[in-house]
């Protein structure tokens, strides 16, 4: 298998670092699988999952909120907003995000509907990664 | 003359305040090395996301968006970082002199607008006390610095920006040089300029854009902001640590100096009560004996 380098950076640290068979991100325009020797392409990354292959058959699952991907000359650069991987999500302090989350979208707080909607995808995004193991 | 008990007690004291002192350095030492290790581990995504943008800005590209537009400057935002707390020699005083003078003496003579966004509470403190106007405040931050408050905190001056509240954002920080050494940085934060020292080279790869050039950029330069808003944060943060180790560091040397002098001024006074004692003994004895 024909590997490359993969970098995941959020903002508090560098999360992964490692060469990798093949990483499938959620783009804007859907979701696409990167493999050796991709086109050079930088993508907006949506609320969702990644999904990574690495060198030893391991398929590993992230939650990401956001963020790009850079893919040149087979290293890719990953910039998250956040990212935990599908076995260290905190489901319950996800959980109660959604459910504050859905109380703030029914009292239809005007100001805040954007904010709780996202926050609500954010919260379902992690609770739906963490299943995947 | 201080009587023994005096001097007693003032070695007690002083004594104390050292002890407390020490204890803060020791604890000023345990954060300063967690808030340096957030400043390095900060680094990488701040340096990946201005380098791509820097790779992606084309000259036509750099017309489109408003964050990268100098626009005529009537008023400024003057964003300057304080801590929360004092005690941390002339880390704060440094700070606030440096903002003063920026207003008094640059944007005041130009006939400049200007407002104030502080951040930590000494110098919100300071501002208010002397009728400054105060636009935005984000207090209480250090406590425990997230990245969710960098957010805030850009989000805040991005939309006061394009609305026009204010034409220019200029963040004046202490900077993280070492542990006994902070610099007084003043940075433009908005618009946002690359021309410190990054040269924008024009990419000769051909990309695939997804969605599309422009929208990507767009969505970069928040994130972008975000990122220089954390590295502030962060620097402020580890340089504050810094100044407090050492201005405590120095209140322990003093302290233990004075405890010095006033042994020996204390072991001066003893002897001399001691030699006054036997003088007064040995003319008693002399006196009875003549008598």
């Amino acid at each position: 298998m024909k590997v490359f380098a993969l970098e995941i950076v959020t903002p508090s640290k560098l999360a992964f670092n490692a060469e990798v068979v093949s990483i499938t991100v959620p783009g804007t325009l859907g979701e696409f699988q990167v493999l050796f020797n991709h086109a050079p392409i930088v993508s907006n990354l949506e609320v969702g999952k990644i999904k990574i292959q690495t060198q030893n058959g391991e398929t590993l699952h992230f939650a990401i909120s956001g963020g790009v991907i850079e893919v040149l000359k087979n290293k890719v650069v990953v910039l998250a907003q956040s990212l935990e991987r599908s076995d260290e999500i905190d489901t319950d302090r996800a959980r109660q995000a959604v459910e504050r989350a859905k109380q703030r979208l029914e009292q239809k707080n005007q100001i805040d509907v954007a904010r709780a909607e996202a926050a609500l995808t954010r919260g379902l995004n992690r609770l739906k990664v963490s299943s995947l193991r | 003359m201080a009587t023994l008990r005096d001097i007693r007690r003032r070695i007690k004291g002083v004594q104390n305040t050292e002890q407390i002192t020490k204890a803060m350095k020791m604890v000023a030492a345990a954060k300063l090395r967690r808030a340096q290790e957030n400043v390095i581990s900060a680094r990488p995504y701040a340096r990946k996301i201005s380098g791509l943008v820097n790779h992606l800005l084309t000259d036509e590209l750099s017309g489109t968006n408003e964050l990268l537009l100098t626009r005529q400057t009537k008023k400024v935002l003057v964003v300057v970082l304080t801590s929360d707390r004092g005690l941390c020699g002339a880390f704060n005083t440094n700070i606030l002199k440096e903002a003063v003078r920026l207003i008094e003496e640059e944007l005041i003579p130009q006939q400049l607008e200007y407002s104030l966004f502080c951040i930590g509470k000494k110098g919100f403190d300071f501002f208010r006390k002397r009728d400054y106007s105060i636009t935005g405040n984000a207090l209480g931050v250090f406590g425990h610095l997230k990245f969710t408050d960098a957010l805030s905190i850009s989000s805040e001056m991005i939309s006061g920006y394009l609305k026009g509240d204010f034409d220019k954002v200029v963040v004046v920080y202490n900077e993280f040089k070492s542990v006994v050494r902070q610099e007084i940085v003043r940075e433009q934060y908005l618009p946002i300029s690359f021309d410190n020292g990054e040269k924008v080279k024009q990419s000769s790869t051909d990309y695939i854009f997804e969605p599309g050039q422009k929208e990507i950029i767009d969505s970069l330069l928040p994130k972008h902001l975000q990122s220089q808003m954390w590295r502030i944060l962060l620097e402020s943060n580890a340089s504050e640590f810094g100044a407090r180790m050492t201005a405590m560091d120095n209140a322990s040397t003093n302290a233990k100096d004075l405890i010095r002098s006033l042994k020996i001024t204390y072991n001066k006074a003893r002897q001399a009560a001691i030699t006054k004692e036997i003088l007064e003994v040995v003319s008693g004895a002399n006196a009875s004996k003549s008598a």
